[in-house]
């Protein structure tokens, strides 16, 4: 009887084997990649939404301040969707007529709410919390991007739990001071925009931030240590972007004793320690305990 | 009483389990030989062991097979198998398919979630942080001053109003599934008119012409049948509508009502009065079948439990007060006792009188009594008499008048009032005489005068007592209207229908037990549209549009209103915001009992079977029949879910040739019903207990449950019925009864003993020091008593392979003081609340799923038919060595920094290695998807803060990590460490007697960190190296030792 594989058929076999091997391995590996892909994660994805509102038109091009519409950034876990009782503040006045905000017109008139779809959406069984994000130095941009320069919004980053764990285990690469909180164009500290900050002593139960005062313009320019205090750096999450304070109304001047040494950061890795510090973060090992953002 | 007397008596369980009929499942059932033990068998067994003895179940006793084989299994009888009825052939056609999918299954897109937000949005709401607001929650014994969380203005929690003089912050599994009963699905959702939907306006203008037609004869022919009335406001609106109408009639009527106390205090005293018991003031405590640590059932609960648990905490004395408990069926109280004596419902008159007798109160000490009960109540009286001024004598509710009688005459003799116990005003604004009025009113409604029935809030053709035939009644009259909360058996024979405002949604006030007036705030807009009966009252009157707001507003704003004086507007907006009103508790009255002790002592010896009729300890009348939480959770001393039963002692099963989960049938006066037997530990013999408020015959929770014993309830003597006999019917009644299922399976090589057939609870809880108690005086000698003797030492942190844990900030611990808990199951309740626990339904709490993360164990101890019970709550020990976190595979249960084994759902694959590897037994594990993702309702009572669990995935106890979570963003927003009492955990909260502290265990000044110092202070299971976080503070008895002497109880 005359054998049925020729002798060659044995390369063939373990050509095959090695061939399934691969196949399993790219099989995991792209559905690895997969699952990281915009695809599923709707990284950079614009959604559809009923009215094409542009962050950049209403925070670049006419300076909104993120709070005016989401108005529980700072005291809640949810930073809040504007009513349209907001877009109606304007808009009862300007654009009355403008095809685009028709839903607007239309929810306010009906009393009917605008069906937005959701555009950063974490899973139901993680519990992200606004408030004490904001209120420990990490910015809108750090999650959000670049949202001045949005026309359509969209989500910068995967929002999966590899990200969120990056930060956690290093919460130092993304720590601000609180008075940049808002500053969408900031970069951190480096040697090209250095960073002062001066620390004070402040009794336990203070909030927040309270004895940290940082500026991007070098305080020793102005006439030294003690000119510090007069040229009243922005403080407080209330200080608007970019180093100025919106006015000498909203902002306090802050009363700093007249020794206060302001220290220069050059790198983040710097800056964001002297922060964690004064900033009272909670350590890498608390911050990625489970029950943090999982009930 | 003798003992001797009884001989064998067989323990039986069902032959078939209920799952036999599934196809593709035989192979898997547990096939239980039934085991015959007698209870001569069982005593010996009992007299063989040294010491004390502790067991869970009859079972457990007798060392059957059949419980090695329940206790052999992870979970009872079926719970780890695979029952549904699915083929071996399909499970493998969808395994295939499921394969093919696995590995996409994990790159599942999320679907879009679209954002609704407000267009106008409220001025005070800050999304994602909850709000709270008092209010009150009005109930027959008296209003439960309540704190409602409330996230984005919907009601997610109820708890007691912590600054409130009388609850103090502590609730009842009642109160806290008030959320759940406004949230009922089967809520009445309109207004029908024989059985077709109509409007508000419809109805008023119906109304209106029939009181037109009435107003020239007085409103003859018009009647109100109202639940107990606590709201002066509606009480009010009343008197004015009477002086309208003035022939109009207003009858109340509860099933659990006082009728004997004021039966008792029109007698005494001439008037109806309220009795107040000072429990603080009081060192000897009798309760004469008083369930006062019951729950909300018992007027003043929540005080007296606060108050009795205070005095036995030892907190910096060693002075307790000792609790006496005289009474006919089990109860927590009872088993709460230093001394407990089980009597006939029928003797229980006569032991009172005697007592009565033997103190000076008057009546004759005589009777004929057993040796054992004679002494048990020369013991009482004495240290009664040595206590003068400093005792009280509680007389229950349900206990008949002559109770009542003879603890005025006790408490008046013994010098007691103005002390321990103060007489007031009742609380009901308009006492009555209950059941007389209705008998009076079915009198009516027989000889046609009843032309306009309005019910309000009651449910006469489901409860009314079976002798009244209140449906043929019924029948006659022109028109009734019905106001209540369900489309319910009344509902649909009457011809209105008006769906009912749910506390949480309207305006009333209400009065406290105390007489503190609370105003009952709405905290959302009625879910249905359901109207109130102030609304229909105030129909009645001149300005028949005032709204319930306006009305309450008048009561206490209005001429001469106490909150008038001064501010009126800020006096308003204060009692809204602290939930009460400032001196309106009520005065004492000085009052004396008049005459002597009714003379006809009721000792007349009944033969055959006394039936005894008790409200539900959680659907109570009925009315919470249709709370998934009130069915599934087990009802204390029982341990019943979802059922009602026949309960009876051993003995009376024995004598009637019964054995449990037979269908017994229960005749009197002519009347039948059937339900399932129940040996009960503790209850007398030639009793049995039917407890009231199941069998409705509405409702998807309620229909179907259970029987109803409003059958055979009589209006003559509502609460207990002589002359009964039993009758086994033949057929199986399947009761649910949660079991023992907590397995010690140690090898012989690791301390057990190899067989794996001994519970962990019972046969070995004294071996294994589950549960330590001693006496106070052994106490005094001995502080270290918790802590001697075998299992009872705790290994060095460091004697462990693994490295330990390093908590350099907090680390949180719970304190249980097993003194002060008296097991009435608030804490269970405030945990499915908080926790968004799934009910599972019956057929799955049999095969043992209950998916409770706290639960309270019993554990008796002693003779079957007078036994002593301990009370213990187990929920998650948070072990700093835990035996679940070595065993997961996949990381899903891990331990935190501050010392919590956490539990992460989205990573738990469902191997259940944990709860195999849990000595507590406190994992408890989603088989199938318990939780409701359909029910719009039930979406909106959720609390947002937790995950609702799917399916495949084990859940416990976290120590309220979401409370924790929110506190420590608070406390790190102010860059402060958190302070003591800032966190408590939902148990904890929900307390009423302060049994359970939280808090960090890091810092030493804290009070869990103190009571953790304690030497009665012991881990369960310590001895094992968990290092558990949990712990509990050894209880103490203070036994009357002359008297324990005499009786030959606690000889070891």
């Amino acid at each position: 009887m005359p054998q049925i594989f020729d002798r060659s058929s044995n390369a063939l076999a373990r050509m095959s084997l090695i061939l399934t091997g691969l196949i399993v391995i790219s099989l995991g590996l792209t559905l690895d990649e997969v699952q990281r892909s915009p695809w599923v994660t709707r990284q950079g994805q614009r959604a559809d939404q009923p009215v094409p509102f542009s962050h950049k038109h209403h925070v670049e091009g006419l300076g909104l301040q993120c709070q005016y519409c989401h108005t529980t950034v700072e005291k809640s876990s949810y930073a809040g969707i504007p009513p349209t009782k907001t877009c109606m503040n304007c808009h009862a006045q300007i654009w009355t007529n403008a095809q685009l905000l028709e839903p607007v017109r239309q929810s306010w008139a009906t009393g009917a709410s605008i069906p937005w779809t959701r555009v950063h959406d974490l899973p139901d069984y993680v519990f992200f919390n606004h408030e004490i994000h904001v209120n420990k130095g990490i910015g809108c941009s750090s999650c959000h991007g670049r949202v001045d320069e949005m026309p359509i919004m969209y989500m910068q980053n995967s929002l999966q739990m590899e990200w969120c764990l990056n930060c956690h285990r290093n919460p130092e690469k993304n720590l601000r001071p609180t008075s940049e909180i808002y500053n969408m164009a900031w970069q951190g500290a480096s040697e090209l925009r250095p960073v002062w900050c001066a620390a004070e002593d402040v009794p336990a139960g203070s909030p927040t931030a309270g004895g940290v005062t940082c500026t991007e313009e070098n305080p020793k320019m102005n006439g030294g240590v003690q000119m510090a205090s007069l040229s009243r750096p922005p403080t407080g999450l209330h200080a608007q972007a970019g180093g100025t304070a919106i006015g000498s109304e909203d902002t306090n001047p802050i009363q700093l004793p007249a020794g206060v040494h302001y220290t220069e950061f050059t790198s983040q890795q710097a800056l964001g320690q002297f922060l964690e510090k004064h900033y009272d973060i909670r350590n890498p090992r608390e911050l990625t305990s489970c029950e943090v953002c999982h009930r | 009483m003798n003992r001797n007397e009884r001989s064998a008596f067989g323990v039986q369980r069902s032959g078939e389990p209920e799952h036999a009929a599934v196809p593709g499942s035989q192979e898997s059932l547990v096939q239980i030989e039934p085991k015959k033990l007698t209870l001569a068998e069982i005593r010996a067994k009992l007299a063989n062991q040294k010491g004390k003895k502790f067991w869970r179940s009859v079972d457990e006793l007798a060392d059957s097979s059949e419980f090695a084989e329940l206790v052999n299994k992870e979970f009872p009888s079926q719970a780890s198998e695979w029952i549904d009825p699915v083929s071996r052939r399909g499970f493998l056609k969808v395994m295939g398919a499921s394969m093919a999918l696995a590995g996409l299954a994990g790159c599942t897109k999320q679907p879009d979630e679209p954002i609704y937000p407000y267009v106008t949005a409220p001025p005070d709401l800050t999304l994602g942080k909850p709000v709270y607001f008092a209010s009150a929650f009005p109930f027959t014994t008296g209003a439960v001053p309540v704190l409602i969380k409330s996230a984005a203005y919907r009601p997610i929690k109820v708890d007691g109003n912590p600054e409130h003089p009388y609850v103090r912050g502590g609730s009842d599994p009642i109160t806290q599934a008030t959320l759940l009963d406004m949230y009922d699905p089967d809520r009445s959702q309109h207004i029908l008119y024989r059985g077709e939907t109509r409007n508000w306006a419809s109805f008023l203008a119906a109304f209106r012409s029939m009181l037109a037609d009435k107003k020239p004869a007085g409103g003859q022919g018009l009647y109100f049948l109202s639940a107990t009335v606590t709201s002066p406001t509606l009480a009010a609106q009343w008197q004015q509508a009477q002086k309208n109408y003035p022939h109009a009639k207003f009858v109340q009527y509860d099933p659990a009502n006082r009728d004997s106390h004021y039966r008792a205090s029109q007698q005494a005293f001439g008037q109806f009065v309220d009795a107040q018991y000072r429990l603080d003031q009081a060192d000897v405590i009798v309760s004469l079948d008083a369930d006062f640590l019951g729950g909300a059932q018992f007027p003043g609960f929540h005080k007296l439990a606060r108050d009795y648990a205070q005095k036995r905490k030892l907190d910096g004395t060693d002075q307790m007060n000792r609790l006496y408990v005289i009474e006919t069926v089990t109860t927590t109280t009872g088993f709460k006792a230093d001394h407990r004596l089980a009597v006939k419902p029928s003797q229980i008159a006569a032991f009172a009188q005697a007592l009565a007798g033997a103190v000076g109160g008057g009546g004759s000490s005589a009777g004929n009594w057993s040796d054992h009960d004679a002494k048990y109540l020369q013991g009482v009286a004495a240290d009664l008499k040595a206590n003068g001024g400093k005792c009280v004598v509680i007389p229950g509710e349900f206990a008949p008048p002559e109770v009542h009688l003879a603890a005025f005459a006790i408490n008046q003799a013994l010098g007691n009032v103005g002390k321990t116990v103060v007489y007031t005003d009742p609380v009901n604004p308009m006492p009555s005489i209950q059941c007389d009025d209705l008998k009076a009113l079915v009198a009516d409604m027989n000889a046609g005068k009843v032309e306009w029935l309005v019910i309000l809030n009651a449910n006469p053709l489901y409860s009314a007592p079976a002798d009244l035939d209140f449906e043929s009644a019924f029948n006659k009259v022109n028109t009734v209207v019905h106001l209540g909360s369900h489309w319910d058996e009344t509902g649909q024979q009457a011809h209105w229908h008006i769906n009912n405002a749910h506390y949480l949604e309207m305006w009333s006030d209400a009065r406290a037990y105390d007489g503190t007036v609370s105003i009952v705030q709405p905290m959302i807009d009625p879910m249905y549209g359901g109207h109130s009966a102030h609304e229909i009252l105030q129909s009645m009157l001149d300005n028949p549009d005032v709204s319930a707001y306006d009305a309450v507003r008048a009561t206490w704003l209005g001429n001469g209103g106490l909150l008038s004086k001064g501010d009126a507007e800020f006096n308003w907006r204060k009692a809204l915001h602290d939930g009460w009103i400032d001196g309106t508790a009520f005065a004492p009255k000085t009052v004396a009992p008049k005459g002597g002790l009714a003379t006809s002592a009721g000792t007349a010896a009944a033969s055959g079977v006394e039936v005894v009729f008790r409200p539900d300890a959680h659907v109570y009348d009925g009315r919470y029949a249709n709370l998934g939480w009130m069915q599934e959770i087990p009802r204390p001393v029982t341990n019943l879910s979802w059922d009602n039963a026949a309960q009876m002692s051993f003995a009376t099963m024995e004598k009637n040739g019964l054995a449990e989960n037979d269908a017994v049938e229960i005749s009197v006066g002519g009347k039948k019903i059937i339900g399932g037997a129940l040996a009960v530990p503790g209850l007398p013999d030639d009793v049995v207990v039917v407890t009231l408020g199941q069998g409705r015959r509405i409702g998807r929770v309620a229909g179907g449950v259970g029987y109803n014993g409003y059958l055979i309830q009589q209006s003559g003597a509502p609460w207990m019925l002589a002359g009964a006999s039993l009758r086994k019917t033949g057929d199986i009644y399947d009761i649910c009864v949660t079991k023992s299922h907590h397995i010690d399976q140690r090898s012989v090589a690791h301390g057990g003993d190899g067989s794996g057939t001994h519970s962990i609870e019972g046969n070995e809880s004294l071996d294994r020091g589950i549960i330590r108690y001693t006496t106070l005086t052994e106490y005094k000698k001995d502080p270290e008593f918790a802590h001697e003797g075998v299992a009872r030492w705790t290994p060095e942190p460091n004697e462990s392979m693994f490295p330990a844990y390093r908590y350099d900030k907090n680390a949180w611990g719970m304190s249980i003081d097993l003194n002060s808990c008296i097991g009435c199951n608030a804490c269970v309740t405030a945990c499915f609340a908080e926790n968004n626990i799934p009910v599972v339904g019956r057929e799955q709490v049999k095969i043992g799923r209950l998916m409770q993360w706290i639960r309270i164990d019993t554990y008796f101890e002693g003779d079957l038919a007078a036994p002593r019970a301990h009370f213990q709550p187990m929920t998650c020990h948070q072990c700093e060595n835990a035996p679940c976190e070595q065993v997961c595979p996949v990381g899903a249960t891990v331990h935190s920094p501050e010392g919590l084994n956490l539990m992460v759902y989205n990573r738990c694959v469902g191997t259940r290695y944990c709860s195999n590897n849990c000595p507590y037994k406190v994992r408890r594990f989603n088989f199938l998807l318990y939780s409701d993702y359909e029910t719009e309702s039930l979406k909106l009572m959720r609390n947002p803060e937790v995950s609702v669990r799917s399916r495949g995935v084990m859940e416990k106890c976290s120590y309220c990590s979401q409370r924790i979570e929110a506190v420590k963003i608070e406390a790190d927003k102010d860059n402060r460490d958190i302070r003591d009492g800032e966190i408590r955990t939902a148990c904890q909260q929900a307390c009423p007697t302060d049994a359970i502290i939280f808090g960090n265990i890091n810092d030493k000044t804290s009070r869990v960190a103190k009571i953790k110092t304690n030497e009665r202070t012991y881990g369960v299971l310590a001895d094992i190296n968990t290092r558990p976080r949990t712990t509990y503070v050894a209880g103490v008895l203070n036994i009357n030792e002359p008297l324990a002497q005499e009786l030959g109880e606690y000889s070891s």
